[in-house]
């Protein structure tokens, strides 16, 4: 009931507390305009928080995100909601929005957490870890991951015993379990959408065999075992958890497809797998890694000498499609694919299987405006209106796209898609006054 | 000399308690010089905490503060901001690291940890007594923002700036704006010409009153930094009255004796020396090339408007911030590369595309029709080092094969050119029927949704080959005609041969020849030799020259969204370093000592920022310390021979002191 | 007193604010445990650490010296780990001069989630400054 609903009025509505929307958020905030920041999972960071290394340079996403991350979340003209979700806008006027956002409860009073970690101690409760993919566990009482921000811990309600343990060892009692949803009412002058992507579902693909091959995984699986904050200290297939040494990349995994829907090219793919080649040839110096690939896309700057750099290093490159994937009785996978360059059909025998999965547009983005239409491109992609001049402009105006929201893209093009996200909401509410 | 003190050791709730005797820690430090007051507690960074300081602080006049705690990075902030609650300056907090670096790293060792936190907290003592108040540094930030070069990105960021109400001038060297986009016919993803966003862009410049559009104008001198630069600009004359009649004008300019190549056109054809580019071409009046012009005076005699007595003039530009928009050049290939300036019918792509644009009916280059064109891809990108491919040696004395040796320096990848020439080929083929479109090429770069571009040229029916990485493509007479030959990936290494009537060079992105604009301001420039950034994805349109922000392809190849998004950013950049008139920088400096000081310029040498000159105090020579540039790195401390450089609250005494508390119990 | 074989030798870390001291952090954040004898003092860049301050860490009674820096993580310029090799090449010829073991001065470059490296390299200068320290005493 609207009654009920908190008020509030910021400036800008940021939407997705990614790498994107955060740099959009601060850099409005740096310029004096008050942002509200919705992120619908527990910390923001997004994807790229959880990254290992990034292309072409190899510095470490940690290092690059948490400081971002820091600033963001300390920035007083900043208003961060983690668990939280845009439910619906709508225009009223030209500067005016208005945003019905739920906050979710986390049934922990974030201002008192500490971070202490004794309730995940007490914690009786193991389930798997959505943040390591499942590589291992973590309790019911948890913080998401070691660099999350904020850095308080959640309670897994649906897998929580209501034991009690959590809140008899935590020393502020933070716990609270009769948190329940708070609904907002928030009036805005501005949007922005920086609602990220998604991976590709390669359980779409059956010959490829993932959820059916333990030994077939996907490149965000890798990463996660290649950063720093990773679930092991070492490379290991999750078949046997033998340490793999003839991995093989399988490149345009549900992009440049028809036969999934998906004809478009997912821009990133080829490059985070040479990445990830040149991180395993360093950290399994034995190994040999074979990426199968249609076209390599190192199109940005520095990405074609990185890519000279991994076949400098040894990794081994085959120009051909994989047709079918099957698994031996030992988990080693048979890879059957046409080399082009030979004008064969081949086979060829892996221990691990990593598929670079494509990038794929992210459901929420359709329903944010009931009231006014959000244009969607054919491949539901948020609609550039204005792609040459105004290239954050959307089909409604005063709502801008920062990101990959608006189609695949890398890290430092998704930075300046948010600058000028950014540059243009600041100069819609400056010129509107 | 801090001589009231006040110490809060944290519990953290056990996190440090636990393993750090916090109670023993207390007792250690209490009677530590200047300590005025100690106290343990559970959360320091509780709100009760943070209130109970700030009543301790003013009702005993502390003038020192200490926390040991969790990480500075946590809590630093929290804490000197409970400091400037209590009207005590915030440099005279100091942070004790007893969590990360003490609890939790030696939770295997409480004996240890407790004494390692009891000299921290001692460390931490000595430097608050030494501490003083310190204010950040002001200086003024005039808020106006230069931008160089009006292409695409630099007229946007230009349009983006005026609206956020920030004064622009924007400086353009030649004397039409638009840039490489106003050569351009239709464009991927819009069905608008080139031409046609030029001209909208520059519609919305001449309707903004804070925008200041100067055209053959060039930036000869600057002086000054972040905040405060001052530019003088040199501009051209146009040597046309702006009043003129666009009738007679057009007489004068056939009436002009004089024809050059017409650089607009890639020099395909030739242009007078009166002249514009094309007839909505902004400006929109010509303009005399006065290199070329003979002054021969036909023009005068038809038009009034042409004004010989015009004169160049300097103007000085006073602004906070500047943006770079300066663009690239095409890749223009050596003689004899793939035939050029060798075969009559080998052309560049942005030759093509002005081909395509100014013919009618048939495409004719050179007056013959042209059906069959072969693109050859990647030339002057994705070069390989050295040239030692034998295929060199084959071409020499024959002058009815080019050279297709692809070594050279520009290893990057141009990024737009896969994309640009497919397009242009589905642009050609829909304007002039019957074209057979063969793509040498060395894999397809068609990234994101360009694909789709790819993808209706192969329906088109274009065909595409694909060369081995070390066996490139061979342009070669036979029998007159030119050929163009490629042992085929795509075919299992078949040689296939094409008749070309035309030969298009896909040619790259290099970083613009004439440069001079980048040197005066000193702007660094990667392996690749465009202008680099900081930090691609922390910073990717700041420089390490303060104030001066990057934008488009003089950063390194884009696409024109790209170039537009990296121009917004660029210009929020920018506005925010002159948006609120002023710049605080955090006053932790180096200091130099006068009186040690003999200047002997290593620390001027050391320095990344270019913050230290040398000066003159009374009549000694010594250095001097810009403090608006000035970063605190502490680069030029070490090397001083005579010791004479401190940085704030990182001083000799300072760090000696923590040293010396730190070793306390060792001798 | 303690027992020698639960005696470590006495570090002094100059880690810098931005890049290597998280990484120490981090150290503690995974309980990657090191001797509490190892002390940090962070400044903002390992490139303007003075010798001096290096060579009073020994006359007042450290064992060893290490500097986790900032390497080419550095936000002040490329120059800075060149800057802090010939920081430690000076101060290695004033040991020399005071007849101080050259050895008992480190350097590493720390990145800002180098934790297991900096663990790593402290215990093993750790061991080195013990295994030193009981030959030369």
């Amino acid at each position: 009931m609207t009654e009920e609903k908190k008020k509030a009025s910021y400036d800008a509505l940021v939407i997705g507390g990614g790498i994107a929307g955060g740099e959009a958020a601060l850099n409005m905030a740096n310029n004096g305009f008050t942002v509200l920041l919705i992120e619908k999972d527990l910390s923001i960071g997004g994807k790229m928080i959880h990254l290992s290394k990034v292309f072409p340079t190899l510095d470490c996403s940690a290092c690059i995100t948490t400081p971002k991350v820091s600033e963001i979340s300390r920035h007083p003209l900043i208003t961060i909601y983690t668990g939280s979700e845009v439910r619906n806008i709508n225009r009223l006027s030209d500067t005016l929005f208005e945003a019905d956002i739920i906050k979710h409860p986390r049934y922990v009073t974030e201002e008192d957490c500490t971070g202490c970690q004794l309730c995940e101690q007490a914690c009786p409760v193991v389930v798997s870890d959505q943040y390591q993919f499942g590589f291992v566990g973590r309790k019911a009482a948890y913080i998401p991951f070691s660099i999350a921000s904020p850095r308080v811990a959640a309670i897994d309600i649906e897998n929580c015993t209501l034991c009690g343990a959590c809140e008899k060892a935590c020393p502020t009692k933070c716990i609270d379990f009769t948190q329940q949803s708070i609904e907002y009412l928030v009036r805005v002058k501005t949007v922005i959408i920086a609602t990220g992507f998604n991976l590709f579902d390669p359980l779409k693909i059956p010959r490829f065999g993932y959820g059916r091959y333990k030994n077939v995984i996907t490149a965000m699986e890798m990463e996660r075992q290649l950063a720093p904050t990773r679930p092991f200290n070492t490379v290991l297939r999750p078949g046997d958890g033998k340490v793999p040494d003839r991995l093989a990349y399988v490149l345009c995994t549900g992009s440049r497809d028809v036969t999934i829907g998906n004809p478009i090219c997912s821009q990133i793919c080829c490059m985070y797998s040479i990445k990830q080649a040149q991180l395993l040839m360093g950290a399994l110096p034995m190994a040999d890694v074979t990426i199968y690939y249609i076209n390599i896309r190192s199109f940005g700057k520095g990405f074609e000498e990185f890519y000279d750099q991994a076949k400098g290093m040894g990794v081994n490159f085959v120009k051909g499609k994989i047709g079918l994937i099957s698994e031996k009785e030992n988990g080693n996978l048979i890879l059957r694919y046409e080399d082009v360059n030979a004008n064969t059909v081949k086979e060829a025998e892996h221990d691990l299987v990593i598929l670079a999965t494509g990038v794929v547009s992210n459901p929420d983005n359709a329903s944010f405006f009931t009231n006014n239409s959000l244009k969607l491109d054919p491949f539901s992609f948020i609609c550039q209106t204005d792609m040459l001049a105004s290239p954050a402009r959307t089909s409604i105006e005063g709502v801008f796209v920062a990101g990959t929201a608006s189609g695949p893209m890398d890290i430092p093009d998704s930075i300046l898609s948010a600058g000028a996200a950014s540059s243009e909401a600041m100069s819609y509410i400056i010129s509107k006054q | 000399m801090n001589s009231k003190i006040g110490v809060y050791i944290c519990h953290c709730g056990g996190n440090i308690s636990d393993y750090v005797n916090v109670e023993e820690v207390k007792s250690a430090i209490a009677d530590e010089e200047g300590v005025f007051l100690a106290k343990t507690t559970m959360f320091a960074c509780s709100d009760a905490t943070q209130k109970e300081m700030v009543e301790d602080i003013k009702t005993n006049e502390l003038d020192g503060l200490v926390v040991a705690s969790c990480s500075p990075k946590l809590h630093l902030v929290t804490f000197r901001a409970v400091a400037e609650r209590a009207e005590l300056n915030k440099y005279n907090y100091v942070h004790a690291n007893i969590r990360e670096q003490v609890s939790w790293a030696h939770s295997d060792d409480k004996a240890g940890a407790t004494a390692k936190a009891i000299q921290l907290v001692k460390s931490a003592i000595a430097k608050v007594r030494l501490a003083h108040s310190l204010d950040p540094i002001v200086i003024p930030s005039k808020k106006a923002v230069a931008v160089i070069g009006a292409g695409v990105a630099g007229m946007r960021a230009a349009i983006e700036l005026a609206d956020m109400d920030c004064p622009v001038t924007l400086i353009e060297r030649e004397h039409f704006v638009g840039g490489r986009v106003s050569q351009w016919d239709i464009l991927f993803t819009t069905n608008q010409t080139g031409k046609e966003l030029v001209t909208r862009l520059y519609d919305a410049i001449i309707s903004r009153e804070n925008i200041t559009l100067l055209t053959g104008a060039e930036v000869v001198a600057s002086s000054g930094s972040i905040g405060d630069y001052t530019l003088r600009v040199k501009t051209t004359p146009r040597y046309i009255n702006e009043m003129c009649d666009p009738g007679n004008l057009q007489k004068a300019i056939d009436a002009c004796p004089v024809e050059v190549p017409d650089e607009f056109n890639f020099n395909i054809t030739a242009r007078k020396a009166i002249y514009h580019n094309f007839p909505s071409e902004y400006p929109q009046y010509p303009v005399i090339d006065i290199k070329n012009c003979t002054r021969c005076g036909e023009c005068e005699k038809i038009c009034k408007s042409v004004d010989f007595s015009q004169e160049g003039k300097l103007v000085d530009i006073k602004v906070g911030s500047i943006l770079m928009a300066t663009g690239f050049d095409p890749y223009t290939p050596s003689d004899g590369e793939f035939g050029y300036g060798q075969f009559g019918n080998v052309i560049t792509l942005p030759q093509f595309k002005r081909l395509v644009d100014i013919n009618d009916a048939t495409l004719k280059y050179r007056g013959q029709v042209i059906k069959n064109i072969a693109y050859i891809y990647c030339v002057g990108s994705r070069q390989i080092e050295g040239s030692e491919s034998s295929t060199g040696e084959e071409t020499r004395g024959d002058g009815n094969i080019a050279s297709h040796d692809i070594s050279g320096d520009n290893r990057y990848c141009s990024r737009y050119c896969c994309t640009s020439v497919i397009h242009a080929a589905i642009e050609a083929s829909r304007k002039f029927h019957g074209l057979n479109n063969y793509h040498f090429t060395r894999g397809i770069r068609t990234y994101g949704k360009q694909e789709l571009l790819y993808s209706e040229s192969l329906k088109n029916g274009d065909i595409y080959l694909q060369s081995y990485e070390d066996d490139p493509p061979v342009v070669y007479l036979e029998n007159g005609d030119t050929m163009v030959k490629i042992n085929d990936i795509m075919t299992g290494r078949q040689e296939v041969s094409v008749k070309a009537d035309l030969v298009v060079l896909v040619t790259g992105m290099v970083p613009r020849a004439d440069n001079s604009v980048g040197s005066l301001f000193k702007i660094p420039k990667g392996r690749d030799n465009f202008f680099n950034e900081i930090h691609m994805k922390l910073r990717p349109v700041e420089t390490v020259i303060d104030g001066i922000t990057i934008a488009g392809a003089c950063q390194g190849p884009k696409n024109i969204t790209e170039s537009v998004s990296s121009a917004l950013s660029a210009a929020t950049k920018s506005f925010s370093y002159v948006s609120k008139g002023e710049l605080e920088l955090e006053p932790i400096i180096a200091v130099i000592d006068g009186d040690l000081c003999s200047w002997c310029g290593l620390c001027a040498e050391a320095c990344p920022f270019d913050a230290i000159s040398m000066v003159t105090k009374g009549t000694k020579e010594i250095a001097g310390i810009n403090n608006s540039i000035c970063k605190g790195c502490g680069m030029c401390l070490p090397v001083c021979p005579v010791n004479a450089i401190n940085l704030t609250a990182y001083s000799d005494r300072e760090l000696e002191s923590m040293i010396d508390a730190l070793a306390e119990q060792m001798k | 007193m303690s027992l020698p074989e639960k005696r470590n030798a006495r570090i002094l870390v100059f880690s810098t604010e931005k890049i290597s001291d998280p990484a120490i952090d981090m150290a503690g954040l995974l309980k990657l445990h090191y001797p509490p004898t190892v002390y940090t003092i962070a400044v903002p860049c390992s490139s303007g650490i003075k010798p001096r301050w290096i060579i009073r860490a020994y006359e007042k009674g450290f064992d060893g010296v290490f500097i986790a820096a900032d390497g080419s993580d550095c936000t002040y310029g490329e120059t800075c780990t060149e800057k802090t090799g010939q920081i430690v090449s000076r101060t290695h010829q004033i040991m020399k001069e005071k007849k101080i073991d050259p050895a008992r001065l480190r350097m590493a470059a720390i990145c800002s989630v180098c934790s297991e490296a900096f663990v790593k390299q402290i215990k093993s200068f750790n061991q080195y400054l013990l295994q030193s320290l009981s030959t030369s005493s």
